[in-house]
């Protein structure tokens, strides 16, 4: 392939008839800033000197004014400026331009200088490199060579197109809105859907640093639910949408958390588990429980999973990166009123408070251990990893939710977090209730 | 590793070290690692195993070595020789043996290798499958660093 473009070139440069014959694409080119660029000639009206613009005030600088071109009034943007180019100033106030014939009206834009037309063929352009520096690389279609000069093709619809249909308001409102979302350009527009999403990026960051929580799809539905709440909420108080501080993180994370991770679950909730493994059958059970912190759900999930299968012979691999809170695991100290049902045949009176019976602990290892290291569990018929996977890196999230798939199964069930889901979702079925976001394997 | 583990060892370090060396001790943070953990230079080695398999590996820098072993044997001991090394490994057992009982009272039964100590530069081990507990203990002659990888049989 790269010979036949070379020898295109080449012919290109010393055979006229054979350059004429393949040529198909045709474009005005035309300087900006000293480099050279050019604009497919079938969106080109004409080529025209302004002089005398009207100035339009409170528009973008780029906004040159409106132009009366016979007797049709067209908006003229100033490419140069758009592009944060050098502007040379003209003593006679007389501008090079071009006139665009856009889909939905047409546009003045003014450049350096108009060079020539070139006829090339459209096998010749090469697709942009991401790293060209002046330009954002979206608004190019594409780089080409003519006589030894490389032309960047601008892509005009792209650059003033309009992009939703919902703008088909007059051209020139359509236009600044347009215009708006462009992210390089330094305007203050009115709220829309774009500074919205400058906000979001702003706020993925945030957690991030703060709260090592990484939005990824296991959590953006919640992340775009949760933004309009705040948005509502910080509105009402008066403050921005920024999260400035470790507080206002856990602030703004507070209805992510799933129920119940530090306290033994309440009968109700219960209930609902206990529907969730009512197909379980058999005698040996594993189950791993990642994140487990301080062992409470540890033991309601050990205890619900007795109460269901009595017989069963269960083990639970309990594990946590938090040296503290597992450390209190295995001796912890239950309080004394309101301790659910199912957990009372596994208690006993203690020195120091309610603890629980050694029949409950001994089928559960409590480990000091990182879940992104190697995780030495058997196949496991139900992992539970509530809250887990968002506070990992995105590539560790993959990895993660990946190794609870190959250590699950075929009839397992994945709990993940109230809020969360995996990311590759073909290869799960959800089967969550009110209570619980859970998953089984998907097996064609 | 199973957090029962952890206390026994970080407790009998902290007592033996203190009772044998008479000096001030403290403890590090803990922490975990998988991958291959540089050698200071001297190591200790016990393995274990029973319910559990895995090692424990106490690890220092020459110099503290040294220093170590001068103390224990109450004479000044200039280079790492036959003694020091038979100080060092008795060191190791007596922290491992300490607490291998510890935790034989809290029900957990397995035996012990006897300790092979290795000795150069730019080493490192990895114990593939298993991650380690590091406990590092300050001394006023360097750091202890005390390697610990056990896991369950499954």
């Amino acid at each position: 392939m790269s010979n036949t473009i070379e020898k295109t070139v080449l012919m290109d440069q010393e055979t006229i008839p054979v350059k004429q014959i393949k040529q198909d694409f045709k474009m005005v080119t035309f300087s900006l800033g000293g480099k050279d660029y050019g604009i497919d000639i079938m969106k080109v009206k004409e080529i025209a000197k302004f002089s005398q613009f009207t100035y339009v005030p409170n528009t973008p600088p780029f906004v040159r004014g409106v132009y009366n071109l016979r007797g049709e009034i067209i908006s003229i943007i100033d490419l140069r400026i758009f592009f944060h180019l050098p502007v040379e100033k003209r003593k006679d106030g007389v501008e090079n331009g071009l006139i665009l014939r856009l889909e939905d009206y047409i546009i003045g834009v003014i450049v350096d200088s108009i060079d020539k037309v070139v006829g090339i063929a459209s096998e010749d352009i090469q697709p942009p490199h991401p790293i060209f520096g002046d330009i954002n690389v979206k608004y190019i279609s594409g780089v080409v060579e003519y006589n030894g000069t490389l032309y960047l093709i601008l892509d005009v619809e792209k650059l003033f197109g309009k992009e939703q249909a919902v703008q088909k308001a007059h051209p020139l409102e359509a236009l600044e809105l347009s215009l708006a979302e462009k992210p390089s350009i330094g305007v203050t527009p009115k709220e829309s859907v774009a500074v919205g999403q400058t906000e979001k990026d702003f706020i993925r960051e945030t957690l991030k640093t703060f709260k090592s929580f990484h939005v990824t799809p296991v959590n953006e539905k919640w992340l775009d639910v949760r933004f309009e709440q705040w948005r509502a909420e910080r509105g009402k108080q008066g403050r921005d949408l920024q999260i400035k501080s470790v507080d206002e993180a856990d602030e703004f994370l507070r209805t992510f958390y799933s129920s119940y991770t530090d306290t033994l679950w309440p009968d109700e909730f219960a209930a609902s588990f206990l529907e969730l493994i009512k197909d379980f059958s058999g005698k040996v059970f594993s189950i791993w429980n990642p994140g487990c912190g301080k062992g409470y759900e540890t033991y309601s999930v050990t205890a619900l999973f007795l109460k269901q299968i009595p017989d069963a012979v269960l083990k639970v691999w309990a594990m946590d990166n938090d040296l503290l809170s597992i450390s209190t695991a295995p001796n912890l100290v239950l309080p004394s009123e309101n301790l659910p049902s199912y957990i009372l045949p596994y208690t006993v009176k203690g020195k120091q408070g309610i603890g629980i019976t050694s029949q409950l602990k001994d089928r559960i290892f409590f480990e000091y251990h990182d879940v992104l290291h190697v995780n030495v569990v058997p196949e496991c018929d139900l992992i539970l990893a509530r809250d887990l996977v968002s506070f990992l890196s995105p590539a560790d999230q993959a990895k993660i939710l990946e190794e609870f798939y190959d250590k699950l199964k075929p009839n397992g069930i994945l709990i993940l977090g109230n809020n969360e889901e995996p990311i590759e979702t073909t290869k799960w079925v959800r089967i969550s209730n009110k209570n619980f976001s859970a998953y089984k394997k998907n097996i064609e | 590793m199973r957090v029962e583990y952890i206390n026994p060892f970080v407790e009998s370090a902290y007592n033996v070290l203190k009772e044998v060396l008479n000096c001030q001790v403290s403890r590090g943070e803990l922490y975990l690692k998988s991958t291959s953990t540089p050698v200071l230079g001297v190591a200790a080695l016990v393995g274990l195993a029973g319910d559990v398999e895995g090692r424990i590996l106490f690890d220092m820098s020459k110099e503290t070595a040294i220093k170590v072993a001068s103390v224990m044997n109450g004479e000044e001991l200039k280079e790492l020789d036959d003694l020091a090394k038979a100080t060092i490994t008795e060191l190791a057992n007596m922290i491992t043996a300490q607490a291998v009982t510890k935790l034989h009272d809290l029900g957990f039964k397995f035996d012990l290798t006897p300790p092979a100590i290795f000795t150069g530069d730019n080493m490192e081990v990895t114990t593939a499958e298993v991650e380690a507990l590091i406990v590092p203990m300050v001394i006023p002659y360097g750091k202890v660093e005390i390697n610990v990888a056990i896991r369950e049989r499954l």
